[in-house]
Formats: structure tokens, C-alpha cells, sequence
């Protein structure tokens, strides 16, 4: 007769690790959470709130008045109310008529890097994963190194560039640079996507009489759709978030996007709070849809090619 | 109508590796051609290149009498089965087999015609409707040979197909693929390495070897009449005998001499051989013993005794070495005994040890 298996207690050991990463999970949760919640908290609160001692985590008066004022100030219609708190309008930046133009050069920016990023990278890393030809080890390397430089480095020759065929202030300027900056990481994401599917079904699909054009389109491309929309999302995000080119290229409404009109209401001599993070929910609504539709492809996408299938 | 000619083609990597050299090779209209060979010989390239999928480095591959080198594998009316299968998984059974039609601009009906015909065929009608990832090997392997089925090919490609399926599965679908080409009435290119398959199915037989060939024939040559100690030792389960020795003359005959073994060889193959005292391996079949009692007899101490269900196999020790033959199931043999087996001369192997070529080839 065996004797029954039987579970050793917890030690004290173990008890307190168990203990340490309960706390540490939870003060990483409420550093990553902490900011979001206070944003969307206090976007809903008048300033006269935002400012009490101590902060109230959950508005006692809850307004919308800070929406209403970013989209009258937006719309040039006159605010909603008129009064002392700058909620109802009584200290709006002098900036803010700018925010909804921005928000929509933002999204014309992002879409278009979204699509111009599938349109170069996908081919590319078809190519890189799947044709064998010269030179094809180094195109990789040589495409990733490209992301070793950091951004900063490349600001001046950009600008110079951007100046030198009369781009500056144009939409236009940013979605080139971000092209530059975004397509190298899709290249990769997707190389490694492409590298994974079996070598015999390109075979397949070209002695079924698909040319190469034809494999990617009607084969590839369907299975791909984890790594498209990862890497999709990966360049609406860089887009979307992106400050110290658009700093520097931008100067006018014209186009100038939603972080750098953000970053403008702090210049004035009177900050409005509420304001300022009425527009930082509406900066977030966009990533944030999109990552809750996409939830799903996003992590199979990233880790595509992390480990041999 | 296709009849295909390799002359003189070779695939040579950028690295300088050959995976294929100084192929020259004729495949009839609507013959039956399997090549064969281990891992790394060559074939699936050779394979490959007749598909278009492999760059052809040095000479001319046709198909009838058009040079297809440069023609890309879409061009080619070709149609390949994989080891793998290489189903699409995001198409449902129906798709697949639609799929090469569909590329081709086929009317609707048609295609809805012909692949439900090859579905009924295969037996896998009830299955249309499913992904891929539904199904069986077994099933996979149907659904891929209806894909390459339903596109009437001038060469039909097979790599290494019943690789992935179970043995007793593998046996049926050897069937079913021999019935496949006698409907189909078109060129068949199979590669496999694995000898039953091929004996089994082939009009010809390609034997290749880094890269090269080594004998080409009907399954009756490469097994009876194999050119090479590599085609000898290739073919045959288990594999043939063989014995390292001399090839002596004496009393107007040739003696195969290893130690204290001696095989004299009958007449009519001495004529053949001819030349004499010079090293020989003798290959030696399972099957080639039992011949008539007055004929050569090979003498040895039984080792090993292996009944396998209808033949009794037994493992002798002569001269040294091991050798494995066939017996008469009834045949009342112990481990330990010393035994005279006689041999089938007319069956012997023998080839020049140097260079491993047949000595009856030379001859």
C-alpha cells in the first residue's frame, strides 16, 4: 500500500513571497492605473474640484461641461455657460479653438501611416521571408539597424530635409517621417509573421498557378491577420502619440496634431485642469477603442515568431 | 501530352554546393516515374525544378520540346502534391480543390463539377465544407491529391506524399495513387525514400545519390540487377548481405573466397565476370537461399532466429560477419546450430570493391 500523497504546508518562505508579489502587483497596478483613473476622473470634475484638498477620486458633482467647452470652443460656438470656473469657460486656452482640428490632422496622420506602413512592409517581409535572394540577410539587418538610431538624432537632418522641399507645416512632413520611423518594426513584425508559415504552402499556391503578387494577396495575407492588425495598431499608436517631430514640423492649426495642442494649453499663464484632461480623455478614446476591437489578434501578433511552431 | 528531358541539368547554390549535377533524364508521356533515394540525394530538388520552384543552375530541362528553365511555376501546367500537404488553412476543403481552377478563370459550373466529382472520387464529399484544421491525415492527404487531381495536368508531382500517414493507411493510398495514374492517364514524377513505395508504383525507377544518378530502370532492374553496392544495399528489406572478399579462378572456375568461405559461381556468370583476383563484394539477398542442394552453400553458426509472422528469418554468423536470410517457415532451425544453406548462384550481387560498380555491368 502507497501511502497517500499528501501537500506540504506553506512555509513562512514561501508565505511571504507569495505576500511580496500580491503588494508589488498591486503598486504596479495603481502606477499604471493610478494616472488614467485620475484623468478620467477629474475630466468630469470642475476645476474648483480638481483643486480641493484632499483630491476627490470619485466627482461629487459630476459635468460634462468640460466636453461641452471643448466642442463649442471647437464648433466657434459660444460656451455653454458663462462663470467663474474654468469648467464653464472661464479660463479656456487660448489654444483650445485648435483641439478638434488637431484631433482630426491626428487621425488623418495615423490612418494614413496605418496604411502606407501595411502597403511597404507587408510586401517587404514577404520578400525578406520567403524569396531567397542576395543581399537578403543584410536588407534585414540593415532595415533594423535603422531603428538603433534614436529619434532625437534624426530630428536636424529631418528638419533639414523637410525644410529643403518646402514641407514644413504640412501634414504631409509627418506622415513621411513617421514612414521612416514606424516601417522598420512592421517589417520585422511581419518578416517574422511570414517566416512561420510552412515554405511548401507558397509552393503550393504558386504551382496552383498564383504568381508572387497573387501568393501574398490570397494566401498570406488572410492567414496574416494577427500580425496586420498588431502592426497596424503598433503604427496608429506611434502616430497617434508621436510629440518631438510634430513639434518641430509643425506650426499652425493647419497641422499641428493633438499632442502639441495638448502640450500648448500648459503655456498659457492660467493652466485649466479640467480642460487640459477633458482633452487627454479624448486623446485616449482613439488608441483605446482599438485596442479593446483588436484585443484578441494583438498578442498572437507580437509574439509572432518569438518561438519556432 | 508531356514528356519531360533533363540534359545535363544541375542546381548549384550561390555557396558553391551542388544539390543536383549532370542530370540527364527522359520521362515518357504518361509513364509512372518515381525517384528515389535518402535524405539530401537530390530528388525533391529535381522535383522542384520540373514545378519551377527551383532555379535550374546548368543545363535544359523540356517539357515536349519546349525549354521550361525560365518558365515560372505558375506558367507550368503542373500540379504537386506536398509531404506536408500544404492545405490553405483558412479555406474549406472545397476551396482548396477549387482553388488552382479558380486561378485558371474556370467557368463556376465547371469547377463545381469537377471538384465534386474528385471529392466523390476520394470519398471526401461529407467533408467540403470543413477547414483543414478538421481533419485527419488521412483526409489531408485525399483533399490534396483532389486539389492536384482536379487540374487535368500535363505532369502530376508527388513529394514524398504518404510520408506523414500510418503504415496500414500508406499501403491503401499506394492503391489509390496507382489507381490515380491509370485514369488519369498523365505523367506521374514521385518522390520518395522509402523502397516499397516505389517498388510498388513506379514504371521506372531513378536511383539517386548526392545529387547524382545512379541507376535507372523498371522496379524488376533496380531490385534483380542492381548497377551499384549503394542500389543493392538501398533496395531490399532486409537489407541485402554484404560480404567483402576475393574472386579467385580455380579449376577453370570463379570462386568467391572470404576465409573459409567459398562460393564457387556457376558457369554462366563466371562468362559474364570474366576477369578474376581482384576484391569483390558479394551482395547476398534474404531471399537467395534455397536454391538446389548440389549448388553453392553458405555455411555458418545460427545466431538469431526471427519468425515474422508468414517467413522465419534467421541471423548467421559466417565468417565474421552477420548475415540475414530467409528460410522455409517449417524449417526446424535453433539458435546455435551450425547450418548449410544453399544458395541461389544465379542470384548472386557482384560488384568491384573499389569502385562499388557491378562486375556483371563491366563485363
Amino acid at each position: 500500500m502507497s501511502e497517500p500523497v499528501r501537500l506540504a504546508p506553506p512555509t513562512l518562505p514561501r508565505l511571504l513571497r507569495g505576500a511580496g508579489l500580491a503588494v508589488a502587483s498591486l503598486v504596479l497596478l495603481l502606477y499604471v492605473l493610478g494616472p488614467v483613473c485620475w484623468l478620467l476622473s477629474s475630466s468630469l470634475q470642475t476645476e474648483r474640484e480638481i483643486v480641493s484638498i484632499p483630491p476627490h477620486w470619485i466627482p461629487e458633482a459630476p459635468t460634462l461641461r468640460n466636453f461641452e467647452a471643448i466642442v463649442a470652443t471647437g464648433l466657434g460656438r459660444p460656451l455653454p455657460t458663462a462663470g467663474p470656473d474654468p469648467a464653464s469657460g472661464g479660463f479656456i486656452p487660448s489654444t483650445a479653438a485648435n483641439l478638434l482640428p488637431a484631433m482630426l490632422n491626428s487621425l488623418v496622420v495615423a490612418v494614413s501611416i496605418v496604411a502606407l506602413n501595411l502597403l511597404v512592409a507587408v510586401p517587404a517581409a514577404y520578400a525578406l521571408a520567403k524569396i531567397r535572394f542576395r543581399g537578403r540577410q543584410a536588407a534585414l539587418y540593415g532595415i533594423l539597424a535603422t531603428r538603433v538610431v534614436p529619434d532625437i538624432a534624426l530630428v536636424v537632418p529631418f528638419f533639414l530635409v523637410i525644410r529643403k522641399l518646402g514641407l514644413l507645416d504640412t501634414l504631409f512632413s509627418l506622415i513621411v517621417t513617421y514612414l521612416a520611423v514606424t516601417v522598420p518594426f512592421s517589417v520585422f513584425i511581419l518578416t517574422s509573421f511570414f517566416e512561420q508559415l510552412p515554405d511548401d504552402l507558397d509552393k503550393a499556391a504558386r504551382v496552383d498557378g498564383c504568381s508572387r503578387v497573387q501568393v501574398l494577396l490570397r494566401v498570406f495575407l488572410p492567414l496574416a491577420r494577427p500580425a496586420l492588425v498588431a502592426v497596424g495598431l503598433f503604427a496608429f499608436l506611434s502616430s497617434w502619440n508621436e510629440f518631438l517631430l510634430a513639434l518641430m514640423f509643425t506650426q499652425t492649426a493647419a497641422s499641428q496634431t493633438l499632442p502639441i495642442i495638448v502640450a500648448s494649453f500648459t503655456s498659457d499663464f492660467t493652466v485649466s485642469f479640467s480642460f487640459l484632461n477633458a482633452a487627454g480623455v479624448l486623446a485616449v478614446v482613439p488608441p483605446v477603442v482599438l485596442a479593446v476591437l483588436f484585443e484578441r489578434h494583438i498578442v498572437s501578433g507580437l509574439t509572432a515568431g518569438a518561438v519556432k511552431g | 501530352m508531356a514528356t519531360i528531358s533533363f540534359r545535363g541539368v544541375g542546381k548549384r547554390y550561390r555557396n558553391g554546393v551542388a544539390a543536383v549535377h549532370g542530370l540527364d533524364l527522359e520521362i515518357a508521356h504518361q509513364e509512372f516515374l518515381v525517384l528515389l533515394g535518402p535524405s539530401g540525394c537530390g530528388k525533391s530538388t529535381t522535383l522542384n525544378m520540373i514545378a519551377g520552384l527551383e532555379e535550374i543552375t546548368e543545363g535544359v530541362l523540356r517539357f515536349d520540346d519546349q525549354v521550361m528553365n525560365n518558365v515560372p511555376a505558375h506558367k507550368r501546367d503542373v500540379a504537386m502534391v506536398f509531404q506536408s500537404y500544404a492545405l490553405y488553412p483558412h479555406k474549406t476543403v472545397f476551396e482548396n480543390i477549387a482553388f488552382g481552377l479558380r486561378m485558371r478563370r474556370t467557368p463556376e459550373a465547371e469547377l463545381r463539377r469537377r471538384v465534386l466529382d474528385a471529392a466523390e472520387r476520394l470519398e471526401i464529399t461529407p467533408l467540403l465544407e470543413r477547414l483543414p484544421g478538421q481533419l485527419s491525415g488521412g483526409q489531408r492527404q485525399r483533399v490534396a491529391l483532389g486539389r492536384a487531381m482536379v487540374r487535368r495536368p500535363a505532369v502530376f508531382l508527388m513529394d514524398e506524399p504518404l510520408s506523414n500517414l500510418d503504415a496500414s493507411l500508406r499501403i491503401a493510398m499506394r492503391a489509390q495513387i496507382r489507381h490515380l495514374h491509370a485514369q488519369m492517364r498523365t505523367t506521374f514524377v514521385y518522390v520518395t525514400h522509402d523502397q516499397a513505395e516505389a517498388l510498388t508504383l513506379a514504371d521506372r525507377i531513378v536511383v539517386m545519390r548526392d545529387g547524382a544518378i545512379q541507376q535507372i530502370g523498371t522496379p524488376d532492374d533496380i531490385y534483380e540487377r542492381p548497377q551499384t553496392v549503394f542500389v543493392a544495399s538501398f533496395l531490399g528489406s532486409p537489407a541485402i548481405n554484404l560480404l567483402e572478399g576475393e574472386l579467385t579462378s580455380e579449376d577453370g572456375g570463379l570462386v568467391f573466397r572470404r576465409g573459409a568461405l567459398a562460393i564457387p559461381l556457376p558457369p554462366e556468370r563466371a562468362a559474364r565476370i570474366g576477369r578474376v583476383a581482384r576484391e569483390v563484394v558479394l551482395g547476398l539477398r534474404a531471399e537467395d537461399v534455397g536454391g538446389r542442394d548440389s549448388g553453392p552453400t553458405l555455411d555458418g553458426r545460427v545466431d538469431t532466429v526471427m519468425p515474422a509472422g508468414s517467413d522465419l528469418f534467421i541471423g548467421l554468423k559466417v565468417e565474421g560477419l552477420d548475415v540475414f536470410v530467409r528460410v522455409d517457415k517449417q524449417a526446424r532451425i535453433s539458435e546455435g546450430e551450425r547450418v548449410s544453406l544453399p544458395l541461389v548462384g544465379n542470384r548472386l550481387h557482384l560488384f568491384d570493391r573499389a569502385s562499388g560498380r557491378s562486375l556483371d555491368e563491366a563485363a
